[in-house]
């Protein structure tokens, strides 16, 4: 027996397929939207409809953007010799926020058997022919200190280690604001083994 | 350490159950599946965040949970002494069928990692006698619950270990279709790093087992059985160990004294497992599997060279399973500075007289032992009388007192 309406049903069913939603989130988003204003519920699936209409890849950076080339890689102003290479196009909202003024390569994931992704799914030949086009002197790798995120770290290293572009690593370690005392022992020992003379 | 009180929310067969505990000894009373032995489960569940038997989670919560909307089990506990006050892990169904566990640490959520070695735990089980007649894995588990118990690091190195050995196994299996060997490199130099860092701490925790066990089963046997614990790994250890002693391949022919477990470091172990990474690689890629590694190490147990899990009689193997556990409580003793919390689910049953008595010898100074028995029978008098007694009956616990 169905206790819902069919169109009460179906959204409820693939609210609940987003990530972070169980199924009493979904339903109760669902009533809201039942009862909320027409418009708002409108303009909600007109939202919903454009984001992958209007939404492209960058040609160069692999970033979401609305025209390709992204406005980060059109941006004269920014530095052309500095590449950070980030996981996901939520990476680079993070590094935008500390005022970095280089460039970005989105790899679109990390290497990851398990999940069947290998460095062949990943835009990592797209990032070596890049450095062979383009005047950057410096890779920041930026992908997250995950088993993962360093697996990818180590191979696009071990790709570039022949290359005359520098390679750097960003730091691991003790959060700002953190406390020594509740830092695990595998972040502290980072922390230490990434020390710098001051 | 010791636990003040301990309450059960839809555990087992538990639906409510708030109980009091003393310190030293605590009794409980109870016919078959009355609860006894979910009890204990609980209390060794807040200490590892597992069940001491390997089955499927989703039974821990309650039948009768089920029927409500929000199914979950939770279980609480304070504790005596020390920096550890208050233990609670809620547990919920999640999407995918497994459990989700909450973990809260004096109140903090944390991670069950933050969790393991907090609780000082050793319990006895009428199954401990499988755990030297039977399998390799259950002795692997049973080493890496006592490890994670004395050594902090220990569960985050085999959290690591066990993420890396999974991708690897994929990783080979594609490999065997062809591709770029050089991803492998990574793998392995994590699955070294962590991998050799996890057998350096389990030769360690095996070679104070050795000398503790050893002793108390001398005590045991009335001085006839030298026991000895070995260490078989799947890397080569004893050639790096530069000795000449062989890996006893006939152990029969041996005699006891020659069963030396060499002690390596870390680094050593790390470059022999590189080595029979190298010599294997050919072998794992075609079975798309790793091979070496302490996931396939084993813990053997040896009376006068002859290996009880082969050769042992039912009666040899389960005095050996106890010696195992009376050492581990003075291993974790030993190790961190604190009285481990003993919970000994119906083992007296299982024993001869001389064994019972030496059992109860060694468990009456302790801080705290927590015992369920069928019958009061096989207790001496005296032992009961300093004693905590409870009868359980269907998932209540009332206290009783002995008539005199």
């Amino acid at each position: 027996m169905r206790v819902l309406a069919k169109p009460v049903a179906r959204l409820v069913e693939e609210l609940s397929r987003l990530p972070g939603i169980g199924p009493k989130t979904a339903s109760r988003l669902t009533f809201y939207l039942l009862r909320a204003p027409k418009e708002q519920a409108q303009a909600l699936s007109q939202a919903i409809g454009e984001l992958q209409e209007k939404i492209v890849t960058c040609e160069i950076c692999y970033n979401i953007t609305e025209a390709s080339p992204c406005p980060i890689c059109r941006n004269e102003e920014r530095d052309r010799s500095l590449l950070c290479v980030v996981e996901e196009p939520l990476d680079v909202i993070a590094i935008e926020r500390t005022g970095y003024k280089g460039l970005y390569h989105v790899l679109g994931g990390v290497i990851s058997p398990m999940e069947g992704i290998g460095p062949e799914n990943l835009k990592i030949a797209q990032l070596l022919r890049r450095l062979e086009s383009e005047p950057v002197k410096e890779v920041i790798l930026a992908t997250n200190p995950s088993l993962e995120g360093e697996s990818t770290a180590m191979y696009i290293r071990r790709l570039l280690s022949s290359s005359p572009v520098k390679v750097t690593r960003i730091a691991h370690g003790l959060p700002v604001g953190g406390d020594l005392e509740y830092a695990d022992q595998v972040t502290l020992t980072r922390a230490l083994e990434g020390r710098r003379e001051m | 350490m010791r636990l003040k009180h301990l309450s059960l929310t839809n555990f087992r067969n538990y639906f409510r159950l708030e109980l009091g505990l003393p310190p030293h000894i605590t009794l409980l009373q109870g016919g078959n599946a009355q609860g006894k032995t979910n009890l204990l489960e609980a209390i060794y569940y807040l200490s590892a965040a597992t069940s001491p038997h390997a089955e499927a989670d989703r039974q821990l919560i309650n039948w009768g949970a089920w029927e409500e909307d929000l199914p979950f089990a939770r279980l609480t506990t304070d504790i005596d002494g020390g920096s550890l006050r208050r233990l609670e892990i809620t547990l919920l169904p999640s999407p995918q069928g497994s459990l989700r566990k909450e973990i809260r640490i004096n109140g903090v959520k944390r991670r069950v990692a933050d969790l393991l070695g907090r609780l000082k735990v050793v319990i006895f089980l009428p199954d401990d006698v499988g755990l030297i007649a039977g399998s390799p894995s259950p002795r692997r588990r049973y080493l890496n619950a006592l490890i994670s118990q004395v050594d902090r690091a220990y569960p985050r190195a085999l959290q690591e270990y066990e993420r890396v050995l999974l991708q690897r196994n994929y990783l080979l299996r594609r490999l065997r279709e062809g591709g770029d060997l050089s991803q492998l490199e990574f793998w392995d130099e994590r699955l070294v790093e962590r991998g050799s860092q996890i057998i350096a701490a389990r030769l360690r925790a095996v070679s104070g087992l050795n000398a503790l066990a050893q002793e108390i089963h001398l005590h045991l046997t009335g001085g006839e059985e030298d026991l000895r614990l070995f260490y078989r790994s799947s890397l080569p250890l004893e050639e790096g160990a530069r000795s000449p002693y062989q890996l006893p391949l006939d152990m029969l022919h041996h005699p006891a004294s020659q069963m030396l477990q060499p002690q390596l470091p870390a680094e050593e172990i790390a470059n022999l497992f590189h080595q029979r990474l190298r010599e294997r690689r050919r072998q794992e890629i075609e079975r798309g599997v790793t091979l070496v590694g302490p996931h396939r190490d084993d813990l053997r147990f040896f009376i006068g060279g002859m290996d009880l899990t082969i050769y042992g009689s039912r009666g040899q193997q389960r005095t050996c399973a106890l010696s195992l556990k009376l050492a581990q409580v003075e291993l974790v003793r030993a190790e961190t500075g604190e009285e481990p919390i003993l919970l000994l689910d119906d083992v007296m049953s299982e024993l001869d007289p001389a064994r019972r008595e030496y059992l109860l010898a060694s468990i009456e100074g302790q801080e705290q032992v927590i015992i369920t028995a069928t019958e009061l029978a096989p207790f001496p008098s005296d032992f009961l009388k300093g004693a905590a007694l409870f009868r359980i009956v269907e998932g209540r616990i009332e206290p009783f007192s002995l008539p005199n």
